[in-house]
């Protein structure tokens, strides 16, 4: 019975759907300050490669080989931050935009150790991983009354899942810490919380790093659940991909992006039929909301509704939200 | 405003509800629906992964084109009645992915056909190996494919197969000495290819002037093409996709470059006369498929493609076309749709003769068969003596 | 060879340069950086084949439909992606790039939909016309596209510079408010620029189209991306910074094919990007930014 109901597909999409997730929180953190980051495509790639080739040529245990690859992004993260720093608004955007495609052109003509756009195969597959450690320790999925592959793909959704939550956790309380506060002033006037004392270059290059290493961590996952990467995974196009998460769904609250990964996932899965027509779609999507609501569909106002009514709706609505997540 | 939530909320509800609905279609997978009595009609659904939106798409409408060709003369047979279910993968690897688990597991298909790239493959691949699902490429041609497990095989004649046989021919006949070798360094397809090329010259003793790469998008290849020139090279070995080998040969003849060209399994299709011209002449292409066979079997096929969609079927068309009947030949011999006695039926698959010619899988699922060698000689694809 | 591989990187420069001008033109008025402007370049090289080879029309009518028709996008794009960004209250600056990115990618992929994912050849005799001056083969195209792009530039500075169009054109990029005390239409003023702007990106798509034969759903993208690189690389809102920075583009990404190594060609131009920023924001040609 309960075998019955994971199907493998399901849990895939919810995988992905929660790298988006930590994906869009990754632009989120960087744009909270005012920065519009189009690098985390590239950040993305940095932690996937470092994972992939660590996990591959030094037998490093997979997770060592994740932390290793987010550090590294956020390691970069820093080089490009510092120097950008002085670079405001849509200049910005478009250095961290040619500095993801220099790292894709990298990727590809760095043959010796990537590989080139071949790509690279036969990176260890985390869930089975996980799944010969725990028949190490001998426990048998079968045990629970799961096939090998669900549970390969249970495994990794649990916990995918626990970090999501951690990240948006740890964010949330960062939000409302002098940190966040910090963050807060410099996106709303540079100049003025300057003045008040808030050290503007080590918030900036702080959210910057924040995002370079969420963005790292969620690429090294990406690739031991793929167990496969080439360098067009990390193009502009998934920057962009990344951007709609966030202009979609709201760059104000950590929801937004939330929501607009968890939404923009699902929505070609469940409606399969636009799949042709999704591309079209995002271009859209992008072009009304800019027009008709620039902070995204959830912001505060949203969210202060909600908490006014959440008392009289508990029933109904909240147990449906509980059960999306 | 407040219309505006109400509306928020109906939809966060509905997309709840969709979630949860989905959830719900879980316990009816495990009943299958694809049994037929024995003996008698064979019935399987076969699911599709294939590139039907985005940069590739005509290789997917290619493709999707000669599976359904196929499906409807078998269906019409009555011996297998096939259904099809077709996935967009977009030429992505998590979406080829999501689709392949989506027919594993939602969908129960007896057997997988796709996806096109290689580089999807390689995702695809050892997720149906684990699952127990049989998966036939029909456009992947790197090396190392089918022996990423006993599920997975393919049809299309892989490039350490084709590059060598058209190099051959073309060194002994041009009595070459001296290549320049030419690819998309940013694509797996003409990357995989050239690595090919250039093993097969180094074995083949010649001199290798200069390699040129280009890069997706690019519409100027003037500069390398200038370079190439000035070597002055016997033959210009050019691992590229059609769409820009058919420009790199245009602009090549523009400047005066007359060599011949030898290109990999990407740039063997038609539609290079049809965007190149007269300037196509001189390419030197091996294939499996070859559609002015006086074979009726490919005339058939060739002049039921061109009714439909209004041009001749390209090798994609032609590999997806006959993977499906070798399919239907397993199922057939199989008896029911059943997963690892197609498999078993599939393995066994010899002397297969479709439109491409006479085919058997190897035993590691790998293509056995000859490929033709063919030019372009006045406008038109001939074969190469 | 050298001669040969410079009047390469002069007509690459050319046609980047007419593109970037199409992108200093809207940057320097309204201080946008218009993403979608490739996908209009690609459009207008669409229009420039269907006009062609689908109607068998003369090269002038394809010109002609092909600025018509860009033109008429121009204007889509302003009334529906940027006007509606404009008087907004808390709209953050960014907006406009964000929204300019959707509009290009909507029009990818509509032109997947509308003209296939293929490669479709220029067919025109014009193309075909080339002189041989010793060893070396010069197509008239490339003169065309060169000389083109000179007179694009001068006649762009004269109009900028000189004519009560151009005047309140500069008054607009100047201060809005102000130049719309003063009796300047900005509306009008803004409306025409992005026109002009995309008009000029349909004039490249077709002469892309005739000097390489190749036009493909997927140029847009990446001739966007150049025609930013060169107007950071020019300054950002100069036209003679675009004309300068889309010939050295052009002659660079030339000559690491020639000396170097070519699968580094595409980094060039992001490179520039980054190094120019940082050593020297403005741009070689630029006076100051204004965020």
């Amino acid at each position: 019975m309960f075998a019955e109901l994971i199907n493998p597909y399901y849990l895939q999409v919810a995988s992905f759907m929660l790298i988006n997730i930590i994906l869009g929180i990754s632009v989120y953190i960087t744009l909270s300050t005012g920065q519009l980051s189009l690098a985390n495509a590239g950040f993305m790639g940095i932690g996937a490669y470092t994972s992939a080739l660590l996990t591959i040529h030094f037998d490093l245990p997979i997770i060592l080989g994740i932390i290793c690859g987010a550090l590294l992004a956020a390691i970069c993260g820093i080089l490009i931050g510092i120097p950008t720093l002085r670079l405001q608004g849509v200049y910005l955007a478009i250095v961290t935009l040619g500095f993801g495609e220099v790292i894709r052109v990298v990727f590809v003509n760095w043959e010796s150790l990537t590989n080139g756009s071949v790509g690279i195969s036969g990176i260890p597959h985390i869930g089975r991983e996980m799944l010969k450690s725990f028949q190490g320790f001998g426990f048998n999925p079968s045990a629970i009354g799961l096939q090998n592959n669900q549970f390969i793909f249970l495994s990794i959704f649990l916990l995918l899942l626990a970090i999501t939550v951690f990240i948006i956790w740890f964010f949330r309380r960062q939000h409302f810490s002098r940190v966040g506060r910090a963050f807060a002033a410099i996106k709303l006037d540079e100049k003025a919380a300057e003045s008040m004392g808030i050290n503007i270059t080590y918030y900036k290059v702080l959210a910057f790093a924040q995002g370079a290493l969420v963005a790292g961590f969620a690429g090294a996952m990406y690739a031991h659940i793929l167990a496969y990467i080439s360098p067009a995974d990390f193009a502009y196009h998934r920057a962009v991909e990344i951007l709609i998460f966030v202009v979609f769904g709201g760059s104000e609250v950590i929801w937004g992006p939330v929501f607009g990964a968890f939404f923009l996932t699902l929505m070609p899965e469940v409606l399969r039929f636009i799949s042709e027509y999704r591309y079209m779609i995002y271009g859209l999507i992008i072009i009304i909301m800019m027009a008709v609501r620039p902070q995204g569909l959830i912001d505060i106002n949203l969210l202060n509704w909600f908490k006014n009514k959440r008392e009289t709706r508990r029933q109904k609505h909240g147990a449906g939200n509980q059960k999306d997540m | 405003m407040k219309g505006l939530f109400k509306k928020l909320v109906g939809f966060t509800a509905l997309s709840s509800l969709l979630v949860l609905s989905a959830c719900g279609g879980t316990g009816e997978q495990a009943g299958s629906d694809s049994e037929g009595g024995n003996g008698e009609v064979v019935k399987a659904d076969v699911g599709v992964v294939s590139f039907i939106t985005g940069s590739g798409a005509a290789y997917g409408e290619a493709i999707t084109g000669g599976l359904k060709l196929a499906q409807e003369e078998i269906n019409a047979k009555g011996e297998v009645e096939i259904n099809l279910i077709f996935e967009d993968s977009a030429g992505k690897q998590d979406q080829a992915l999501t689709a392949a688990q989506k027919l594993i597991n939602s969908d129960n298909v007896t057997a997988i056909i796709g996806p096109t790239l290689s580089t999807e493959m390689n995702v695809v691949g050892p997720e149906a190996d684990l699952s127990g699902v049989p998966i036939i490429g029909t456009s992947t041609t790197a090396e190392g494919i089918p022996q990423i497990g006993d599920y997975v095989f393919r049809n299309s004649i892989p490039e350490a197969l084709a590059i060598p046989a058209s190099m051959e021919k073309a060194v002994e006949k041009y009595d070459a000495k001296k290549v320049a070798l030419m690819y998309g360094n940013d694509d797996v397809f003409t990357k995989s290819g050239f690595d090919t090329m250039k093993k097969t010259a180094e074995e083949m003793g010649l001199e290798i002037l200069t390699i040129e790469t280009f890069q997706k998008g690019q519409s100027d290849y003037n500069a390398q093409l200038t370079k190439i020139k000035n070597y002055n090279p016997d033959l210009i070995l050019a691992s590229a996709l059609y769409n820009e080998g058919a420009v790199i040969m245009d602009q090549a003849r523009k400047m005066g470059i007359d060599v011949p060209f030898v290109g990999g399994n990407g740039f063997n299709s038609p539609e290079v006369i049809k965007i190149a011209g007269d300037s196509s002449n001189g390419l030197i292409v091996a294939t499996p498929w070859y559609g002015e066979k006086d074979d009726p079997k490919v005339q058939e096929f060739v002049k039921k493609f061109e009714d439909e969609h209004g041009k001749t079927p390209d090798q994609f068309a032609a590999q997806a076309y006959d993977a499906l009947y070798i399919l239907a030949n397993a199922l057939k011999n199989a008896g029911e749709a059943d997963r690892d006695k197609v498999r078993a039926a599939l393995a066994e698959t010899k002397d297969f003769e479709g439109i491409l010619g006479n085919f058997s899988f190897d035993e590691e699922g790998d293509v056995l068969m000859d490929p033709t060698v063919l030019v372009i000689e006045d406008g038109a694809f001939k074969v190469f003596e | 060879m050298l001669i040969e591989q410079l009047i390469n990187g002069l007509t690459l420069g050319s046609i980047y340069a007419i593109v970037a001008l199409g992108f200093t033109l809207v940057f320097g008025v309204l201080g946008i950086i218009n993403m979608a402007h490739g996908e209009i370049f690609m459009f207008g090289a669409f229009i420039g084949v269907m006009i062609t080879s689908t109607l068998n029309a003369p090269l002038w009518v394809a010109f002609a439909g092909a600025i018509i028709i860009t033109a008429i996008m121009g204007y889509m794009l302003e009334r529906f992606a940027l006007r509606p960004l404009r008087h907004k209250q808390g709209v953050s600056h960014l907006a406009p790039l964000i929204s300019t990115i959707g509009v290009s990618i909507l029009l990818e992929n509509l032109s997947h939909h509308l003209f296939g994912a293929g490669n479709h050849p220029f067919r025109a005799s014009f193309a075909e016309i080339s002189f041989q001056i010793g060893s070396i083969t010069v197509y008239l195209v490339q003169i065309v596209i060169f000389v083109i792009s000179i007179v694009l530039m001068i006649t762009l500075s004269f109009w900028l510079g000189k004519t009560k169009a151009g005047k309140a054109l500069r008054a607009t990029a100047e201060n809005l408010e102000t130049a719309s005390l003063l009796g300047v239409d900005t509306k009008r003023t803004i409306t025409m620029t992005v026109i002009i702007a995309s008009a000029m990106g349909g004039i490249a798509g077709i002469l892309v189209g005739m000097a390489f034969n190749s036009v493909t759903p997927q140029m847009g993208l990446s001739m966007g991306l150049k025609g930013l690189a060169i107007i950071i690389l020019g300054g950002m809102g100069s036209v003679r910074g675009a004309m300068a920075g889309g010939l050295i583009l052009g002659l660079a990404e030339t000559f690491i094919v020639v000396y170097g190594d070519s699968g580094y060609r595409d980094a060039i131009a992001f490179l520039a990007i980054i190094i120019i920023l940082l050593i020297r924001p403005q741009g070689l040609f630029g006076q100051k930014i204004s965020t």
